[in-house]
């Protein structure tokens, strides 16, 4: 029994897996995607580091051939060799579904070479807040044209003016993390001085970090943030930081880097007309960059103070989990809610699935069999179009044809049971990915790992999962797909169980969102396991729980 | 009252899912003397899946999916109305819940050629059901006819896709009343059913299940052809 309980704890938490997967092991696969929900810089700690040579004593340098490369930002190496990884995204929004707070945007200005990222990924690593993004003025490079390419191979471009960069882009991509929406950062190829096809998916944070040389030119920009720190280093320290960086990274001779230098930094000294006067509108100037540990040590206390007066709680162990459930509940159900027909075939199905003793290999059939009708139901609710055919023998009749094209987006792992129903009814479906873990101290849905088809807004997306309990991993699907500008309109929800409380937490945040279910149960526990239920659907599909019949012919 | 000219050239192009002259006063009638004729709600869906079915554009591979895809809820259908008990279990979580079981004793009959193509969605429901065949040829010919032994004590779901005159259909049922299965056990099962064929069936066995997606003379012709792709 008490094997048991823990396991329909686990279940009604909405969602399936978190048990068997720590979050520790989640960057290996977040790793190797462009587009994992966090984003850190950083890719060449450790190792490659060390093959750097000569050095400058104590700085760090980047790969610079691509600004923000897909494969960097998932994981953050510090200099003692510690790794902080990404963890999954809390929540971002109340309980009405709507933003709760925009993020807090340090900005990080300083001269070429000045350890500008340094400072940043100190500040990352000592906040110790799980979710924070970086961006870099980089990626904001202006496409040159081929003379100016031509120019910029012979080293005779400048890059540290204001007109080599992109401010208007720049300015977009801001605004829009700052309200927590998710943005294509272009990738910027120092090779050819173009941006790269693909571009990087980011999302807005607890903390936004920017950082570059021009990082407070813009007014408007500038307006952005909270907090202005300027990095202030030694020109001749800079200098050899940017030899050994454009030597090793960007393949540059010293030649040029001196001509260029001498052109565009002293002699017409870009740092002096430009960057300099930033430091006028800082906050605060690091002196020394990333070396100056008292100077981060003291932006880190302040930025703390600021995110707790602003009411974000690093810890949140005493947090509510019906926090994000409405204990208020409504006489009615809600309007966007539908639930199957009760057909005997439905309740016999329903029946199957929830009965303990029902062997895996039924469990797997009938489940299979109820999700065929449900995604059926939920052809109903996509928009159609009359059209007139012919049929055979040359007699006209108008039909209808679907005027939507379909993305399935299961939340792992029990959403993705009901892609093969969706497969086998709408051949050409595109299927996405979004996985949802329940943090086990605080309680919390946190995002771990995204994917979408590009151009999400031409869909209908039906968010699958096999039970809605508080509906909390729903809500923060429904969440992610808002900030990819899906709208609300166009976004089902889809699955076998829901809790009552979920529907009406869910409806009630997203009222247009259509709720799609075989069964609603409208009682829940206090531990939020939905009464009667049907245990952990996950762990039973897929054979991962605690097992009660052992003796399945094809368990090898 | 949506508008349904269908004869000839009158210029109203029919709407697929409308109902037809006279269809109305027919199910009334099949009511009052006790058939149960079920069908399928006129959703959206069911509709786009009869259009497709119908469009002689639509080529064989979108054919075959989608017959599939609406043979599968006629029979989801179907099943409905075969009998079941209460049952209550318990779940995972210890708790009680008042479901309900399926009645064992239930068979296929499929109708050859076409009725065969409905077999596997019958099996996507029921893995292990026992499915007999019957092949009526030409002249309405019983030219082979293999069914359970003891199929006079189990509910049948004669299973064949488009009826037209329902002549065919009348000479399996004479099959199966030769195997001595009770009109109230036979669930006769199909995609389209004519109007015509409906009142023919029925006014021979007026105490059969007929379970139909649409009742309708536009119904699409060829189902085998186009469905296995042999004339």
């Amino acid at each position: 029994m008490v094997a048991e309980k823990k396991d329909a704890v686990t279940a009604s938490k909405g969602d399936s897996n978190r048990k068997s997967v720590k979050i520790e092991e989640c960057p290996t696969y977040s790793h190797s995607s462009g587009s994992s929900v966090n984003e850190m810089v950083n890719q060449n700690g450790g190792d490659s580091e060390d093959s750097v040579s000569p050095r400058a004593a104590g700085c760090r340098t980047r790969r610079r051939t691509m600004s923000g490369g897909r494969a960097e930002h998932h994981l953050l190496t510090t200099k003692t060799g510690k790794k902080i990884y990404t963890k999954g995204r809390p929540p971002w929004y109340d309980k009405k579904g709507k933003s709760l707070k925009h993020p807090f945007v340090i900005g990080v200005c300083g001269g070429s070479a000045s350890g500008k990222t340094t400072v940043a990924e100190k500040i990352v690593e000592r906040l110790g807040i799980p979710w924070v993004t970086i961006l870099s003025m980089d990626s904001f490079y202006k496409v040159l044209t081929p003379e100016e390419i031509k120019e910029a191979h012979e080293s005779k471009y400048n890059f540290d003016e204001p007109k080599a960069f992109d401010f208007d882009l720049l300015y977009e991509i801001l605004k829009r993390l700052r309200e927590g929406k998710s943005v294509d950062v272009p990738v910027y190829d120092f090779n050819t001085h173009s941006r790269d096809p693909n571009s990087k998916m980011m999302y807005g944070a607890d903390v936004l970090i920017f950082e570059g040389i021009l990082a407070f030119h813009d007014e408007r920009i500038k307006n952005l943030m909270d907090m202005k720190v300027f990095v202030d280093t030694d020109g001749d320290l800079r200098l050899a930081r940017r030899i050994v960086r454009d030597v090793t990274d960007r393949g540059r001779d010293i030649d040029g880097i001196m001509e260029q230098y001498f052109t565009f930094v002293k002699l017409q000294p870009a740092f002096d007309k430009y960057i300099a006067p930033c430091m006028d509108y800082a906050d605060l100037i690091v002196p020394r960059g990333g070396e100056n540990d008292v100077a981060i040590d003291m932006i880190v206390q302040n930025v703390m103070a600021q995110l707790v007066e602003r009411g974000y709680d690093r810890n949140q162990n005493n947090r509510d989990r019906h926090d994000l459930v409405r204990d208020d509940l409504p006489d009615c159900l809600p309007e966007n809610l539908f639930i199957l027909k009760e057909t005997p075939q439905v309740k016999g199905l329903v029946t199957f699935v929830r009965d303990r003793d029902t062997s895996r290999d039924n469990h797997i059939f009938y489940s299979d069999r109820l999700m065929r009708i449900l995604i059926e139901e939920c052809m109903n609710h996509m928009p159609y179009k009359d059209v007139e055919i012919e049929m055979a023998g040359g007699r006209k009749t108008l039909g209808k044809r679907k005027d939507a094209m379909i993305c399935g987006l299961p939340i792992m792992r029990a959403g993705e049971c009901m892609e093969t129903a969706l497969r086998s009814i709408v051949k050409d479906c595109v299927i996405g990915k979004i996985l949802i873990q329940t943090n086990e101290t605080t309680f919390d849905p946190e995002l771990h790992y995204i994917r979408l088809p590009p151009h999400i807004t031409r869909y209908k997306v039906i968010i699958m999962d096999a039970t809605v309990t508080t509906g909390s991993a729903a809500m923060m699907a429904i969440r992610v797909l808002l900030d990819h500008d899906v709208k609300e309109e166009d976004i089902f929800v889809a699955s076998l169980l829901m809790g009552q409380q979920g529907a009406h937490a869910l409806a009630y945040a997203f009222p247009k969102v259509k709720l799609i279910t075989t069964a609603m149960d409208h009682q829940m526990t206090e531990n939020c396991y939905l009464i009667p239920g049907m245990g952990n659907f996950g762990d039973r599909y897929y054979g991962t729980g605690i097992d009660q019949d052992l003796d399945e012919p094809f368990d090898v | 009252m949506a508008g349904h000219i269908i004869n000839g050239n009158s210029g109203t192009i029919p709407r697929v899912g409308d109902e037809e002259e006279g269809v109305g006063q027919l199910v009334l009638d099949l009511q009052e003397k006790g058939t149960n004729f079920v069908l399928l709600k006129k959703t959206p869906q069911i509709l786009e899946l009869q259009t497709i079915l119908k469009d002689r554009t639509t080529n064989h591979s979108d054919f075959v999916f989608n017959a599939d895809r609406l043979m599968r809820l006629v029979i989801e259908e179907g099943l409905n109305h075969l009998p079941f008990t209460e049952h209550t279990v318990t779940t995972p979580t210890g708790f009680r819940y008042e479901g309900i079981q399926f009645n064992r004793g239930n068979c296929g009959v499929s109708l050859c050629r076409s009725g065969e193509a409905m077999e596997v969605s019958l099996r996507q429901c029921c893995r292990c059901i026992r499915i007999g065949k019957i092949l009526i040829g030409d002249e309405q010919k019983v030219l082979y006819a293999r069914l359970l032994p003891d199929i006079n004590s189990r509910r049948v779901l004669l299973l064949y896709p488009t009826i037209g005159s329902g002549t065919t259909v009348c000479k399996a049922i004479e099959v199966l009343k030769e195997a001595r299965v009770p009109d109230e056990n036979i669930y006769l099962v199909a995609l389209f059913i004519s109007p015509t064929g409906l009142k023919n069936i029925t006014r021979k066995y007026p105490y059969i299940t007929v379970v139909a997606s649409d009742i309708t003379s536009l119904y699409p012709n060829h189902f085998s052809t186009s469905y296995f792709g042999a004339v």
